[in-house]
Formats: C-alpha cells, structure tokens, sequence
C-alpha cells in the first residue's frame, strides 16, 4: 500500500453476464494490470489509467457481487468482480487515487493523426503496449510516422500479424538449437604422448543424449550405481573414438572390443531405442515421400531378381556391418534432432544428471502425448498434402497459415550478413580475421623461434627448451586453431561491429532496421495501381535517399582503418537502395511511354 | 473451369489453365481418338498429371457407350500417392460441377505389405515375410484345414472378405492407400483382396509399372484387363531400364546354396506326403499331362507371383515328361545346380549367348531347352501340391527356377555374364552370374499389342525419336512441348572452375583431386549463405559422396594432426577449415543413406526444416531412390547442384553388352548411348525444382565436361532455352553473383497472366475466344 501497489484476487469479466476469468488485478498510481491464474488464458489486461475515463462499482449492501467497472476513453467497460467488499473499497480508492493524478498530467499522445480506418480500441491498445515493449519499434515508429513518411495504418499494416491474436504467444516459442554439431568432439592430442582428451560440457551432453537414446538410458542404468560418472564417459568417449578411427576395419575393431567389454558393447551396438523410435516415425511419414512403401511394391528387385552388378549399386566389404555407424546417419540424427528442438532450457544445463532427468521427463510426457498427436498429424498430413497438389498460380491463392517469423534481435541478422561479408573478405587475405587471435599466434611462434635461436648459439644444454615453455607454446598454438574455427559467426560477441565506437554502432543498426522498414514498404507498393500508392512510393524514395545520404556520411566520419570494413557492411544496404530507384526510375519510364502511346491511340 | 477441345467438354480442377496443358489435352485427344499410342514430353511445372487426368476422364464421361479405362503407372508408391491426390481434387470439382453423373472409381493398389491391415501379418518386417504371412492365414487349404482345427490361425479380415463375397464392394470415390486400409479396417474387410477385386471394376487404377511391365507381377494383377484401357505412363524417361530389369535374373553361390537347401526341403515334403497322401502326387501328375491347367481357376489367395516369361511366350502345352513326377523334377533342379555352381567357379569373365548356353546345359546336365522352360510352371504347381505356405523362404529355388524358364525362352535380346569378382573390389570374390535383357521392347511389347492406348510422357524425353526405336513402336502423336514462362524463373548454370579458377569435374582422374573437392565444398558453403530455404545436391555416386563428405568433415582432423608437424603450412590448414561446420551454420544437413527408412525419415525432416523457415541442405546421389521421385519445388528446392555427370559405370560388363546391343540393332552408338543417358539423369534431377510458373528456382551443372556442346545438346530443350551463353563458363564467384541477382529479380512482384504480348495464363473466356487453331498459332 504504501508503494502504492495493491493486489487483489478478482474475476475478470467484459460484460456483466460473462462467468469471467479468475486471475490477479494490479493496481499502481499509473497502471493496471490484469494476469489470469492460468497462464494460457488469453485475456490479460495491461493499461495505463490516463486511458480510463469513468469508474463505477456496486453499493455495499445491494444484492449484487462486489463488482468494479472502469470505463475506458474509447468507451470499453472492463469489469472486476472482487471476493468481497473489502477488496473493493482498498481498490476504489486506489483507483480514485489515480484517476484524479492522470487528470492533472498532460496527455502525451498526438491525437492529430486520424488513420484512414479507425482501429478498434482492443487494436489500439495492443499497438500501445507492442511500442511500449519494443524499443527498435518505438524508434521506427518515431521516425516515420512523426515524420510523416508512413501513416500510422501504413506503419501497422504490416505488422497485422503481430497484432494478431497469437501475439501473446509468440514468446512462448521454444528457442532453437543451434545447427552445428557440437558432440562431434574431436579428441585434442597434447603432442607429447598418446594421451587423447576429450572436453565435455553439459551442453554437449545434452546433445549426446538426446542423439543417442542409448546412451541416455545406459546413463541413468549405470551413473552412479554402477559406475562413477567419469568412468562412463571415458567408456563413452572410447567408443566414439574407435567409431571414429579412420582405419580400413573399424568395424572388426570396434567389434573385437565390444565383444570383450558389456558396457563398450552398449556405446558400440547400434541403437534400440532409435531404431523402435524409427519404426513409429515411419509410420506416420509423409506417404508422398514415402519410399520404404515403395520397397514394398517393387517385385522387380526379388533378391536375385533385376540388374545386380551394372555398377549403380553400391557395395560393402564388411562383414562386421553391425558395428559400423556412418558419418551420414549421425549427421542426419543430429540434423533431426536439433529440428525437433529441445525441452531442456538453459538454466537446465548445469550438469549431467540433471540434464539426464530433466530429458527422462520429457520424454515420458512425449510418449504419454504420442497416442494422440499420432492421430492428428495423421489429419494434418492429409490436409496438407491436398494444399502441396494444388498449383498455386492457376488457382486465387488460398492463404496459408504462416508461423511468424519472431527474431529475438533483428540485430543478429544484422550480425550474420555481416560474418559473411567478412568472410568474403577472409577469403582474399587470410590474416585480418580476428586480429587478436592471429598476433597472439605469431608471438608465441617468435617465442618458440626465439628459444630456438637461443639454442642455436648457446648450444644443446638438456634440456633444449624447458618441457613447460613448450608445452605452452603448443597447447596456445592448438587451441588458436581450434577456437579460430568456432569463431565464423558462433562467437557475436567477438564480431567486428563491436570494435565500432559505440555512436557509430548504433547509428549502423538504427539505418539498418529503418532501411529495411522502408523497403519493406517500398516494394509492397508494386505495381502501382493507385495515386495513393504512386505517391507514397515517392515519399519513400525520398526517404531512402536521405538515408543513403547519411550512410555515405557515416561511411566518412568514421576512422580510416575502420573504414574498409564499415564499407564491407554498408555495401548491401546502399545496394538494396540502388536496386529499389533503379526500378523506380524504370517503372517511371515504363509509364510515361505508356501514357505517351495511349495518348497517340487517342489522337 | 470447363471448355471445349473438339467434341468433349473438359472439367478442369482450376480457374485458370497453362497454354502448353492445353496443347497438351489437344494432342492427347488426338492419340486417344486414333486409339493409338503417344509420346509426349512437357517439361516439369506445367502440371502434366492434371492436364492428363482430367482430359481422360473427361473423354470417358463423353463417351457413355464405350467406358475407357485409365491404367496410369507410376514408377513408386509415393508417386501413386500423389497422383492419387490430385485425382481427388479433380473429382471433387468434376462432381461439384457436373454432378453425380461424373463419379467413378479409382483405386491405388500396391503389394500386401503397404494395404494389409492384420495386426499379426504386419509383424513382419519385410514385403516377402508378409506375403507368406497372408498365405500362411488365407490358403485355400489352410482354412480348409482351419474349419476342422479352431487352432490353425486364418485372417479375420479376409474371412469377412470372403463371406461378404459378390457384396464386398467399394462405393464411388478416390481411394488411396491409406484410404484403402482405412475403409477395410471399418468393414472388417482385407484391403487387399478388395482391391484386387476392385481393380477389374474400377474406372481409373493407379498402380506401379511392374504391375504391367514384369510379367511374374502382371500374370496375377492385370491379366484381365480390358482392350479399351488407357495405359499411361508418367515419368517414363527410364521406363527401357524397367523393363530390362524385369526380365534380369541374377545367380550368386548363395542363391545356390540357398536353392539346394530348398530342394532338400521339397524333398522331405515329398516323402511326408508319399506316406500319408499319395494321391495327392499322383493327381498332380495326372493333371499335369493334361497340359498346365493352373492359371485362372486357383483362388486369389493361392496365386503367387507368376511366370517370369512373357505371356505370348508361355507354352500351352504339356509339361515335358521327364519332369511331370516330383522325383525327377527334383533330379532336373539338382543337375541344373551342380552345373551352375560349375560354371561360377570361374577365374575369369565370360559372356556367352543364351543359345550356346542353352546347348552346354544340354550337352552337360542332360536337360534340354523344353524342360528348362517348364522349370517355373512345374516348381509352381509342385509347391501348390505340397501346400507350402512359406513362400518367403523358398525364394532362392524360385530365382533358379525363373532364370531357367527365362533362358530356356529367349535366344535374343539377352546375354549370360559369368563375373568371379566385382570390377571395384577385385579382392573380393564374389561371383554372379547374370542374365541380363538388352532388348527394353521384349517386356514392353504385350502393354502395347494388348491395349488400345498407351501414352509414355515424362519431363524428359530427348530426344524424342530415340524412344520409340529403343522400345519399338509406332506413336501416331509424338511431340515434345515447350514451356511458356512468365518470367525467367528457372536460372540454369553451368560451373566449370571453382573460386581458385581451377577447372572441376567428376572425370575420373579428376574426381578424387583435393583441390576439386575443396572447389566443390566452397561452392556449397558460398551459396548456402545467399540461397534461402531448401538447397539439393546430386552427387554422381554413393561412394563419391560419402568420400566427398568425410572430407569435408575431416578437413578439421587432417589440420590437427598438420599443426604438429609444420607450423608454417597454418595458413595453407587454413583454408580447408572444417567446410562442414561451415555449411551447417547456416542450414541443417541431410542426407540420402542405402536405407530407405533412414532416408525417408531425413527427407521428411529436411522438408520440415524448409517449412519451419530454418533451411536445410540435402545431399543425394543421382539414378538414387530420390532422384527418381521426389519433388523439390518450391521453398523445398530454390537450388539444385548437380556435382559432376552421372555417367553410368562404363567398366561394367552389363552396360558393356548392353550397349553392343544397341549398337548392334539400333545403330546408336555407345558414346551417344552413355552421354543421353547422363544427361537424362542430370536433367531429372534438377528438373525436380519447379512446380508451377509462380515458383522459381536455379540449377548449377558443377562440371567443366557441361560446358562442351556435345554433352550440353543433349539436355532437354526447356532447361537449354534458359541457359545463357554467358551462364556457360562459370567459377565460383560468378555463380554466387549471378544468383545473387536471380533471387533478388525473383522476389519482386509481377503480373502472373503474363504482360508482354503472350499469355501464359488462359482463363475459360480466353479459351472460349479463341478456338484450338488460333491458340497453336499464339504458341509456336
């Protein structure tokens, strides 16, 4: 109370007769806020009081449920029902409070711009609160409408999608995993003895298990009943390393071992659990895609029947096939499962046995689920492939549901196009990819050198350099190397555009974002067919040149070793500006010949 | 829409109609009112299977009297899928539009293991187990046997099938093969069995070419099917290679090993019924000098697969003495094995003609050509007798058995090639010996003398005139059709040199240089950085991309182990740096395995991938599984890269004869021979891209050989139409250039009808404007 803050239990009702949706109200000086008990609930309520315009409430006494109605500006009456009347008198006055302090402050808002259509009050709540929360929209919004270059319906138009109902659920989307293989653990050497290291993370563990369910189930069988958990994964990593031994038998090796260890033998077989998985995924597989049903109709290929040696069939040599695993089924497995994405979130990731639970349980609810959802994508898959048989462009497009694309950061796209640009650049000098890295390099390369010019002129003294010093130069020289690799577009935080000073960083991404707003604009308005559209292709144009003008502004401002590259990164953006006046310039061409053949047909 | 083409109104599923379907229902009315066979080529996106689909019944519905009947082929079970999707949508709109009058029957059919429904049958894990598993349940004599014994297993579901009888009928509709089972299991009926029985009433069959073209299926399937039929067959670019593959049989020591323990089996059979039911014996050989009385009159469960030989070819006459009493025939078998296990024992290759092949049995075994052609027919008829319903076992006897009647038949069109080792692994013993069919008319020939109609079209059939001489017929319609395109929607590229403007090639000397696979692998990574959605590659081979794969994966390993020994050559390390993870940064990797399952699960994925907007890579093998059938169209496929020429393995001895006896009969020479069938193959694979004239997509042919006339001529027009001369002499950085632009150039928007004087887009009131003649003027 005294923060100003009060909470209460209510259900939330938009008429008097709706049963309502129970949850929690919020009130501060500023705001309400309404959260519903169940969290899939979709009405949620989150307004500032400056758009309440009246409040009622019901008498203490009367029949009626202790009951709360605000009026908003835009005439939508939200109504609360409280437990009891008590609830209602501490919110009364808070609201009370509020409405009288929102009177005096004035409005911040521009009522001057009247969109062409008049958005409902709900829409234009959401609008409030998308700006609200995205401060890169704000900005945009700013820039454009203030400025008159887009209107506001222009400006939401585009964004339909977000104000669409599944906004609130966008940020539910699970987070992707990242596509490369991490599990692929290539063993580190230290050059001095056959010691082979393998390094784990949780997150790699995470991968492991979820790519291969046998190790996931041997893991909870054995750790730490059976053996320690250092002892499995040094069982583990040595069966991936016979796997992985590039020698003509593999497959004899790694089933020589296994015939000798049980607990190899379970790394080394192929997977149960995977190949039962198998069997129900192919069940319900796409049956325009389906080949193995075509297997089962091709008479032709009896054993022993059609062509056998015409050289199109491959051929194997091993007889140890069992134990052979291909580089192509584990990156397809890893594909797959970075596809199916993962239940495991970050704060998850703290160690193994946690990792391993936490993938036990979701899988248990996944199996659980699977009976059902069998049968719906079974409905899906139909639905779908009647939609992929159609020709689109013979037919009016029906519209597909689309997934909205939610990217956390538009400015890690920002980043990737860049990681290439710099990699086009890598190409052509192979030193100037990360500075720092590469000079680190040729110092303890000079350091080495150094010593060993030092021998050279004192002599051969034992031992020739100190076992230390060159350890540290091999193990700083490998792991360059293997870091270097990661560092092609994993490691941001290391990109150039963090090199930039700070001002010139934002103003980068600041064009960038409004670039690609107006070209999104700009091309949606072709063809033109309307003097409306003509017209706001032209205020677009000039838009753009202005900002093509100030990129090549930046381009100058900023320090010459910088510049090159802030070239590089410029260089897409000035082209897409390019490409958009060429076609204005050629489509005005295209017109006025029109126009000047019409009006000879008429003379 | 609905119009005009001559006398018959056409229903078309769309509001609008591609000017080439058009011309395509025009040529094909052509050939069907001539009741002769056509030849068609339209390239791929032009919705080829619709035009077909609904002129047909189209000129069935406006032809009440004479009922035509659409057999249309497919060469896999997922085509047939599709097809039958399509067919689905057209019905729907043909009765929306036209009324109930417009409903008919149209069925998939495919073997046991795809329609069975019995939880028990479907155990089995492959297609022959569960083809002896239904026997097992629904020999005639099982379920005699079964109304004596409650214990003896039948079949539920073709119980009820059986009961039902003449009532077990599927009312009007598009069935496909999950509907099939779907309908089946909700009566209680086989699915299979309905099918079967449907398929001589059904107005349209959708089924596999083997179906038709190998005589062991089409003996049992389609033996009743009427003159009036339409047969077509789609993508039918490799239909000579079905139909030499038909009639091949191959024998290896296990097959012989296998087949004498088959024999041994028999035997014991023979013995247990010469005590307890001699009779049985004894009528069999009765019935069997009154000449082979089998076919037609067994019940459908009994049927198994039939003769290897063609049907003109079969005998109508008595078995040959010596081998009518189970004894003797067993003898035959026995001195048929000793002499075939005499001549794999071979040091070196041997090819010989099926007539002095014959004549060295002859002369050897003792047995003569008559016997050996009896062989299939008296193994059948002896199996029957001995009621053996594990058929999946006796399949080596069976191979024995079809490779003696097919070598007894035939004195042309076929060789027999003795290889003690294959030609790759020459450490290996592995010896085969094959008989393999040159000749693609022998199995086609009956599909063409039986029925009134047959259209052979695909998306590649260039050239056109070399179809008809490898098949030997006379099509009265043969036309190749051109694709009249919007926009410029396809960009075909050809890649000579990689980024370091060295050439690349698959060539032989070439294919396994470290600098082309680093070239290739660069290529892969620029374009997976520039290219949305869904990227296809085709390699030439399955070894040649695994090779290709592990190297690019390892090139990480090999810099590990560079480090150690010379640290000057980092730089050099460098470059190689791990191309794999490269790639995979930005779309997941797929691949095409030997296993089916794993490679239709990874297709499936890859496909999500795509439609979830996160992009995926997917590598395959030309003349593959997928190749042969998959679409990439759309957001699946915006490029395909075909790495090298898929050249057949020209060292085989097979190809070898094969195409001596082209050169022999035909006149068309080997290089001529190997170089269209490359291309037919490379045009197959990136011909797969383009779905519709909305979608758009490019092809790079990665190889310097594509560059040169010879080879490049032999592509399809539609794809050479498109090919610029200065697309001709690519390298790397030139291609990602001129993609770049193509795929910017492609996101505008553009009038779909087509502005600059042509149409590409007909509405039914432009149709009705125009009639036929007028709009072939407009288009060629």
């Amino acid at each position: 109370m005294a923060s100003g803050q009060v909470s209460k239990r209510v259900k939330f009702k938009s008429s008097v007769k709706d049963p309502g949706t129970p949850g929690r109200l919020f009130l501060t000086l500023e705001r309400l806020m309404f959260k519903p008990n169940s969290p899939n609930s979709a009405t949620k309520l989150n307004m500032e009081f400056r758009f309440v315009k009246n409040h009622k409430y019901t008498k203490e006494g009367s029949n009626k449920a202790p009951m709360l109605n605000l009026t908003s500006s835009q005439g939508v009456s939200y109504i609360f029902e409280f437990e009891s009347y008590d609830d209602l008198h501490v919110c009364k006055e808070c609201v009370g409070k509020a409405l009288s302090k929102t009177g005096e402050t004035p409005k911040p808002i521009d009522t001057s711009e009247v969109p062409s259509e008049q958005p409902s009050t709900e829409e234009l709540l959401l609008r409030m609160n998308m700006l609200r929360e995205n401060g890169e929209l704000q900005k945009l919004h700013m820039r454009f409408v203030s400025d008159g270059i887009l209107t506001e319906a222009e400006f939401w138009a585009t964004r339909k999608k977000l104000l669409g109902g599944n906004f609130s659920k966008k940020s539910k989307q699970r987070t992707g995993l990242k596509s490369f293989v991490l599990s692929d653990t290539k063993p580190s050497t230290d050059g001095r003895t056959n010691k082979v290291t393998f390094t784990l993370t949780p997150e790699i563990v995470r991968e492991v298990f979820a790519e291969k369910p046998a190790v996931h189930q041997a893991y909870l069988n054995l750790v730490p009943r059976k053996m320690s958990e250092r002892d499995f994964w040094s069982k583990y990593c040595r069966a991936e390393y016979l796997h992985h031994a590039k020698n003509a038998n593999a497959g004899a090796a790694a089933a020589a071992e296994a015939a000798e260890d049980e607990e190899l033998a379970l790394f080394l077989k192929p997977d149960d659990i995977l190949a039962s998985e198998t069997r129900r995924k192919i069940r319900c597989v796409d049956p325009t895609l389906d080949m193995e049903a075509d297997e089962g109709d091709d008479y032709t290929h009896l054993p022993d029947h059609g062509i056998v040696r015409d050289g199109s069939k491959e051929i194997t040599e091993s007889q140890h096939e069992h134990y052979r695993r291909t580089l192509s089924q584990e990156l397809n497995r890893h594909a797959a499962v970075v596809l199916q994405g993962t239940p495991i979130d970050e704060e998850q990731l703290k160690d193994t046995q946690t990792v391993a639970e936490a993938l036990k349980l979701s899988k248990q609810g996944e199996n659980a689920s699977n009976e059902e959802t069998d049968m719906n994508t079974n409905q899906d898959r139909l639905s779908r492939i009647s939609k992929m048989i159609e020709i689109d462009d013979l037919q009016a497009s029906s519209d597909l549901p689309l997934a909205p694309l939610s990217i956390k950061d538009p400015r890690d796209y920002f980043d990737s196009q860049q990681a290439t640009a710099l990699k086009n650049s890598r190409d052509t000098s192979i030193g100037n990819d990360p500075v720092k890295r590469i000079l680190s390099t040729e110092e303890s390369y000079a350091s080495l050198r150094d010593s060993i010019s030092h021998v050279k002129t004192t002599g051969l003294i034992n031992p020739i350099i100190t076992p230390e010093a060159a350890v540290k130069v091999l193990s700083v020289l490998t792991h360059n190397i293997s870091s270097t690799k990661y560092d092609i577009g994993k490691n941001h935080g290391l990109s150039f555009l963090d090199t930039l000073p700070n001002t010139s960083k934002e103003e980068l991404l600041y064009h960038w974002t409004s670039l690609q707003e107006l070209l999104r604009h700009y091309w949606s308005s072709y063809p033109i067919t309307t003097a409306y559209l003509y017209t706001k292709v032209s205020r677009l144009k000039d838009a753009m040149s202005k900002i093509d003008s100030q990129l090549q502004e930046l381009k100058e401002s900023v320090q010459s070793d910088l510049r090159h590259q802030v070239t590089l990164l410029v260089r897409p953006m000035q082209q897409a500006i390019e490409a958009a006046m060429q076609h204005h310039d050629a489509e005005l061409q295209k017109r006025s010949a029109r126009s000047g053949e019409r009006s000879n047909g008429y003379t | 829409m609905k119009f005009q083409i001559e006398d018959v109104t056409v229903c078309f599923p769309y509001d609008h109609i591609y000017p080439e379907q058009y011309s395509y229902m025009v040529e094909l009315k052509r050939a069907l009112d001539a009741k002769g066979h056509c030849l068609l080529e339209m390239p791929t996106g032009t919705g080829k299977t619709i035009a077909l689909l609904s002129l047909i019944t189209s000129y069935t519905l406006s032809k009440p009297q004479g009922a035509i009947k659409l057999i249309y082929c497919t060469r896999t079970v997922h085509e047939m899928e599709k097809t039958l999707a399509e067919l689905k949508l057209l019905h729907n709109y043909q009765v929306k539009h036209l009324g109930p009058a417009a409903k008919i029957l149209a069925i998939g059919l495919s073997s046991r293991k795809n329609l069975c429904v019995n939880p028990n049958v479907l155990e089995a894990n492959n297609r022959d187990s569960v083809d002896a598993a239904c026997r097992k349940r629904t020999a005639s004599w099982v379920r005699a046997l079964s109304a004596e014994n409650p214990n003896v297993e039948t079949c539920e579901f073709f119980e009820n099938y059986e009961r039902t009888a003449s009532g077990a009928v599927l009312p009007p509709g598009v069935y496909t093969l999950q509907d099939l089972r779907a309908f089946g299991k909700e009566k209680g009926w086989c699915p299979y069995f309905l099918a079967r029985h449907m398929v001589q009433l059904a107005n349209v069959v959708v089924y596999s070419y083997q179906y038709l073209l190998d005589p062991k299926v089409a003996g049992i399937i389609s033996k009743e099917m009427q003159k009036e039929s339409v047969v077509v067959f789609d993508e039918a670019h490799n239909i000579d290679n079905v139909c030499i593959e038909a009639l091949s049989v191959s024998v290896r020591r296990q097959t012989l090993d296998g087949a004498s323990r088959n024999i041994s089996r028999i035997e014991q059979e023979i013995n247990r019924f010469k005590a307890t039911d001699a009779n049985r014996l004894r009528d069999e050989y009765k019935r069997l000098v009154n000449g082979l009385a089998l076919s037609g009159n067994l019940p459908g469960s009994d049927s198994w697969l039939s003769n290897p030989a063609l049907p003109d070819d079969i005998l109508r006459e008595a078995v040959p003495g010596n081998i009518r009493r189970a004894e003797h025939f067993l003898h035959v078998l026995r001195r048929l094995l000793q002499y075939l296990t005499v001549r794999l024992d071979t040091e070196d290759v041997e090819k010989e003609s099926p007539i002095s092949f014959v004549a060295s049995i002859n002369n050897q075994a003792g047995i003569d050509q008559k016997t050996l052609k009896f062989c299939y027919d008296r193994l059948h008829s002896l199996m029957l007798t001995l009621e053996i319903t594990d058929t999946d076992d006796f399949l080596h006897v069976q191979t024995i058995c079809d490779f003696a009647t097919l070598v007894g038949t035939y004195s042309r069109g076929f060789s027999i090639i003795i290889e003690p080792f294959d030609e790759r692994m020459p450490h290996i013993p592995d010896p085969v010996l094959q008989l393999s069919c040159h000749d693609a008319s022998l199995a086609i020939k009956p599909v063409f003398d039986r029925f009134q109609s047959v259209v052979i079209t695909s998306g590649t059939l260039s050239p056109i005139d070399l179809y008809p001489r490898l098949l030997n017929f006379h099509p009265v319609v043969s036309r190749s059709f051109k694709m009249s395109l919007t926009r410029d929607c396809i960009c075909p590229m050809v890649l000579t040199r990689g980024s370091d403007q060295l050439p690349v090639s698959t060539k032989f000397d070439m294919r396994s240089d470290p600098g082309v696979v680093r070239n290739y692998g660069k290529l892969l990574v620029e374009m997976v950085s520039i290219v949305p959605d869904g990227i296809v590659c085709f390699f030439v081979s399955y070894s040649y991309m695994d090779g290709i794969i592990n190297t690019w994966n390892e090139s990480g390993l090999l810099k590990d182990v560079l480090v150690v020994g010379y640290v000057s050559s980092f730089h050099l390390v460098f470059l190689m740096i791990l191309l794999f993870q490269e790639i995979m940064q930005h779309k997941l990797v797929f691949i095409e395995t030997q296993d089916v399952v794993e490679t239709t699960l990874a297709l499936d994925n890859y496909r999500r991938a795509c439609d979830c907007g996160r992009g995926a890579v997917f590598f395959s093998v030309a003349r593959g599984k997928v190749a042969e059938g998959i679409d990439f169209d759309r957001h699946y496929g915006r490029l395909v890269i075909m790495f090298g020429i898929p050249f057949q393995y020209t060292l085989s001895k097979i190809l070898l004869a094969r195409l001596e006896y082209l050169r022999d009969t035909f006149q068309i020479k080997e290089g001529d021979f190997l170089t269209f069938d490359a291309l037919r193959q490379a045009a197959q694979c990136v011909g797969r891209v383009i779905r519709s004239k909305a979608d758009y997509g490019m092809m790079i042919f990665a190889d310097k050989r594509y560059s040169r006339h010879d080879k490049r001529s032999k592509l399809p027009g539609w794809i050479l139409s498109h090919l610029r001369d200065a697309h001709l002499n690519l390298s790397t950085d030139m291609a990602l250039h001129i993609a770049r632009e193509f795929l910017r150039k492609m996101a505008q928007p553009y009038d779909k009808t087509g502005s600059s004087g042509k149409k590409t887009l007909l509405s039914q009131e432009d149709l009705e404007k125009m009639d036929g003649s007028g709009l072939q003027e407009r288009l060629y």
